[in-house]
Parts: structure tokens; C-alpha cells; sequence
């Protein structure tokens, strides 16, 4: 019998409190050993490490790549691996390689295969992939299944085309499926971070409320205590509520810190919204056990009636390169947001001598206006400045040289009241042009409204 | 009193790549209760600071946690091109100075 099969039975047979390992909030970071040991020590009966988020931006999940460097990624699957094969209990990864698609999913496979290869490890795997079929979405959009919120405009036809990837968030359906099929090991693409959690709690009848609450909370580590950080943290769930406590010891979970951590990359502190429900945190009670535990309870779940799947999805936008250079002149410094488009303009009429405009070059000056999204007026002129001229052209070639050509009309551009004419800014190193590579932006953001979400989200088993 | 010199936390986040989501924590009931009473902290004033409508401005009385939410609309998509700041951790200045 494999791992998750082990546990239902042995629930079945001895009902008890649950105790769920919140390995990692962002597997690749690294796994803090001692905590993590710690937590071990406490013998959970489930390590769950969420991989992903749509936060890094939309060019992980355009370009396929993984945020984390391979090898970091390497090191902490093989950690949690080992751990969940030495207690022979599941081991639940989400979001798997940071976005969650078909790249991310298979580059976070290759690695745990090879893990198993390499250290003598097998293990039975389920895999879900999150990518979502394009003919199924065009249907869904041409059938009105799909629905913009938070501003999103309406998902078109060439959107779905246009997408490198499009991934759906899965919910708690496949985990369940999956841990029901007798596994050792669960790795979903992209899926919501409370599914990981949840779903072991909810198929031995744990309360689904308590269950997604506790899931909310422990799929960041120990960022709900005082001081936050990235250790492990444990939870102990029974029927009436769960008890928190972070594996390092100078980390403190308290009622007050518990409960601050619902307004985390939340819009609504009361209520969350899952596929397959509603949070509803407006009678969750926090109450300290002691001064580093804290229990939680009070927290309601209410089935949707009518599911829907968060979509994401990113299209290329042309091939990136960036200008990076500083100045300590007080006129320039005084006059750079008038200077910066006349400069754009002179590398606008040579580069696009006997070609289109086919480019946009931007400039964000740091100590003026790089950060802010909103910038008091009248702020007093700071004694150096960064700038940094990003170009996203059709292609790298393109793009290079619009921002070498910048580099060097920038540097001599002149101006009136000019005193430092050998030069307008200071490069901290040259070649001060960099070319980044494809450049991305989401173009999906959309809710898909489906009766059998768990359809989208197949289950395949893995012998490793 | 500026609200940096009451807050114990004051941060933003995004919430989601199309809003921004500021929570500003404080240490003691007194000091939740003192801020989250004042208008400073009304849609009215963070509308104008933030260069929002302030119909499009929510504000969250969250007492169990000592804190208030604030949530805006991005004025661009995080990493759309002219973006200032992916995650939107950056995006808390503005509070720092209020009169409380």
C-alpha cells in the first residue's frame, strides 16, 4: 500500500487529530534544515510544499521557466522526498517549477524521476496538469463560460491563440482524486495553494472550513508568526479547530499574528474564494495555547453551486533590453524627465531611418519616479539618480540596438545650461546594455465557469 | 502623528495582478482604534493620495488582527509593460506621512 492509502486506513481505524508539515511557501528557496527536522521529529502525517504563485509576473509561466535556479530546486525536492518516503506519508506539491504549465510541470517531474534514480527511491506518483486545451476554452468563450473580473477585458479568440501558455487553478477535486488512488508522492501544475492542505483533511471528514482556513495559513511556512519567515510550521487539525505552531522555536505564532496573516495578498480578510467554494472567516476565533501556539476556529465553508476556474495565461510581447546608467549632475538631474523623450526621439529618427517605429523605449528614474506608481509633485531633486531605458522591440536584434544607439545620444546629449559636457551619466559597468529576452504580460486573467471542474484536471499515475 | 510613528506594520502587496492591496497592523488596541476612527484614513484622503476615485477605493476594518485593509485597482497590470513594481511591494510611501 503506498502512502496516501496507508493514512486513510489508518484514520479509518483510529480516528485522531491530524498533523499537516507546511515544508515550504515557495519550494526552491531552500528548506531551513533544522525546523524542517524539527517538524519531522513531530511525525506529520502529510508534507505539503506550495512551488508557485502568478505574482512573479507573467514571464515565468510566457517563457515555461522556473523562477528558482535548478539546482536550489533540486535540493529541496530531494529534502521533502526523502522525508516523506523515510515516514512513508504523502508528500503534496503544488504549482509545480513557479507557474504551473506544461514546462514548469515536466522540468519538476524530471527532477523528482531523477532524485529517485539517483538515490534508490521508488515511489508512486500522481501527476495533474493544469494546462488548459485551447479548442476547450475557444468553445467556452464562443458559449459565454468565460467571465472578466477585477477590470480584466473580455477574453477574445486571439487571446486563447495568442498565449503561450494558459493554465487553470485547480482545486481541491484532483487532490482528492489523486490521494484516493493510492500514491506516495502528488504533484499538480497550477493549483490553488489551499488545495494541497485541504484535500487530506477533507477526504478523512475533517470540516472543509477548518481545512481550507488551516491551508491558508500553512501554505506560507511561518510567515503568520512573529517574527515571520519561511521555517516550517506544523498544524494540528481536529473537528473543532487546528492548532499552529512554527518548527523554529524563536517564531512565535500568536492570535493577533494568526489573524493579521488573512489580510496577506488578500483583498478580503473575511472571505476567500475557492473553485469549489467560499471561505467564510467572519467568526474565526484565535486564542492563544501558549505564548508560541496558537488555536484557530470558527471558520465556515459553503459549496459553490456554480464552480468556476481561475485562468491564467501570458503572451509574448517582443524581446526585452535594458539601458542601465546614473547621473550626479544637478541640471541634469533637474531636467532628465524633459530630456529623457528628446533623447528617444534622436535614437526615434536614426534607428527608424528606413524602418518602422516598431518599438517602445521607456525610462524609469530612479530617486525621481522609478518605484512609485504615484509621485508627489514638487519633491526636492535628489543628489544622483539611476535610470534604466527598457526597450521591447520585435526582436533581440531590434531591441539591442535601439538601446545602444540610446546609450551613446544620452550620453552626449546636449542641453542648455550643460556644464559636464564629456558626459551625461555614469555606466557602473560596460556593456551597459542588456538584453533580456522575451518579454511577456498576461493576457489571460479570467474566470472559467465549468459544472465539472475536475474534468479539466485528469489524474495520471506514475510508477517511479 | 504620522501614521509611521503609530503602525507597526505598514506594507502593500498585490492581490491578484490587477489590484493593489495596502494593510497597515498596529501594536495595541488603542493604537487600531485611535487610527481606524480618524477620517485620514477614509476613502476620501486615500483616493486623492493614491490618484484613485475614491469610489474605487475600499477600506477593511479588520479589529481581530489590529489592522486596516486598503484596496485599489492597479492602474497598470503587474509586469505589463511600463510597470514600477511586479509584486507590488513598493507601493506603501505614500501612507507613511499621514496625520493622524
Amino acid at each position: 500500500m503506498s502512502a496516501s492509502g496507508r493514512i486513510i486506513a489508518d484514520f479509518k481505524a483510529n480516528r485522531r487529530p491530524i498533523r499537516l508539515l507546511g515544508a515550504s511557501g515557495q519550494l526552491g528557496y531552500g528548506i531551513p534544515a533544522k525546523s524542517f527536522s524539527a517538524g519531522l521529529d513531530r511525525r506529520p502525517d502529510l508534507i505539503g510544499c506550495d512551488m508557485g504563485s502568478i505574482d512573479i509576473g507573467p514571464t515565468y509561466l510566457g517563457k515555461g521557466e522556473m523562477a528558482t535556479s535548478p539546482e536550489a530546486t533540486r535540493r529541496d525536492l530531494r529534502r521533502v522526498l526523502h522525508a516523506a518516503r523515510d515516514l512513508d506519508v504523502p508528500l503534496v506539491i503544488g504549482s509545480a517549477g513557479s507557474a504551473g504549465a506544461m514546462p514548469h510541470l515536466d522540468a519538476t517531474l524530471a527532477l523528482l524521476r531523477d532524485i529517485g534514480r539517483a538515490d534508490g527511491r521508488h515511489f508512486r506518483m500522481a501527476v495533474m496538469r493544469a494546462d488548459i486545451a485551447r479548442p476547450y476554452l475557444h468553445d467556452a468563450v464562443r458559449s459565454g463560460r468565460v467571465v472578466s473580473f477585477d477590470g480584466m477585458p473580455a477574453l477574445t479568440d486571439d487571446d486563447i491563440t495568442a498565449a503561450a501558455h494558459i493554465v487553470g487553478q485547480m482545486g481541491m477535486g484532483p487532490f482528492r482524486q489523486a490521494l484516493a488512488a493510492d500514491v506516495d508522492v502528488i504533484v499538480a501544475g497550477r493549483a490553488c495553494d489551499t488545495a494541497i492542505f485541504a484535500s487530506l483533511p477533507a477526504v478523512l471528514g475533517f470540516p472543509v472550513g477548518l481545512a481550507m482556513h488551516m491551508a491558508k495559513i500553512i501554505e506560507c511556512g511561518s510567515l503568520c508568526c512573529i517574527p515571520g519567515g519561511r521555517d516550517p510550521i506544523l498544524a494540528t487539525l481536529d473537528d473543532t479547530g487546528f492548532v499552529l505552531e512554527s518548527m523554529n522555536p524563536e517564531r512565535r505564532a500568536t492570535p493577533t499574528s494568526v489573524a493579521a496573516h488573512s489580510l496577506y495578498e488578500q483583498s478580503d480578510p473575511f472571505t476567500v474564494q475557492e473553485p469549489d467554494g467560499e471561505l467564510d472567516l467572519t467568526r474565526a476565533h484565535y486564542e492563544a495555547v501558549d505564548d508560541r501556539r496558537t488555536r484557530v476556529s470558527g471558520a465556515a465553508w459553503r459549496d459553490s453551486t456554480s464552480p468556476t476556474i481561475k485562468l491564467e495565461g501570458a503572451c509574448k510581447i517582443g524581446e526585452r533590453a535594458v539601458l542601465l546608467c546614473g547621473s550626479a549632475d544637478p541640471r541634469f538631474i533637474a531636467q532628465c524627465k524633459d530630456l529623457l523623450p528628446k533623447v528617444a526621439d534622436v535614437v526615434r529618427d536614426l534607428v527608424c531611418e528606413d524602418q518602422p517605429l516598431d518599438y517602445t523605449l521607456r525610462f524609469r528614474v530612479y530617486g525621481i519616479d522609478g518605484v512609485r506608481m504615484v509621485v508627489p509633485d514638487n519633491e526636492p531633486s535628489p543628489g544622483e539618480v539611476f535610470i534604466m531605458g527598457e526597450c521591447i522591440a520585435p526582436t533581440r536584434e531590434r531591441a539591442a540596438e535601439v538601446v545602444r544607439s540610446c546609450k551613446q545620444f544620452l550620453l552626449h546629449y546636449g542641453y542648455p545650461s550643460r556644464l559636464s559636457t564629456a558626459g551625461n551619466v555614469a555606466f557602473p559597468f560596460t556593456p551597459p546594455e542588456v538584453s533580456l529576452g522575451a518579454a511577456y504580460r498576461f493576457n489571460v486573467y479570467h474566470l472559467l465557469q465549468v459544472t465539472d471542474p475536475d474534468t479539466l484536471f485528469p489524474v495520471e499515475i506514475e510508477d517511479v | 502623528m504620522r501614521l509611521s510613528d503609530i503602525a507597526q506594520v505598514i506594507r502593500s502587496k498585490n492581490a491578484g495582478p490587477r489590484r493593489l492591496t495596502l494593510d497597515i497592523m498596529f501594536a495595541s488596541d488603542a493604537d487600531y482604534q485611535r487610527v481606524a476612527q480618524s477620517p485620514a484614513l477614509g476613502a476620501e484622503n486615500i483616493g486623492r493620495l493614491y490618484r484613485v476615485p475614491a469610489d474605487q477605493v475600499t477600506i477593511i476594518p479588520y479589529p481581530v488582527g489590529r489592522a486596516i485593509k486598503i484596496v485599489m485597482a492597479r492602474a497598470i497590470m503587474a509586469g505589463d509593460p511600463g510597470d514600477l513594481d511586479v509584486y507590488g511591494a513598493q507601493q506603501h510611501a505614500p501612507l507613511l506621512g499621514i496625520e493622524i
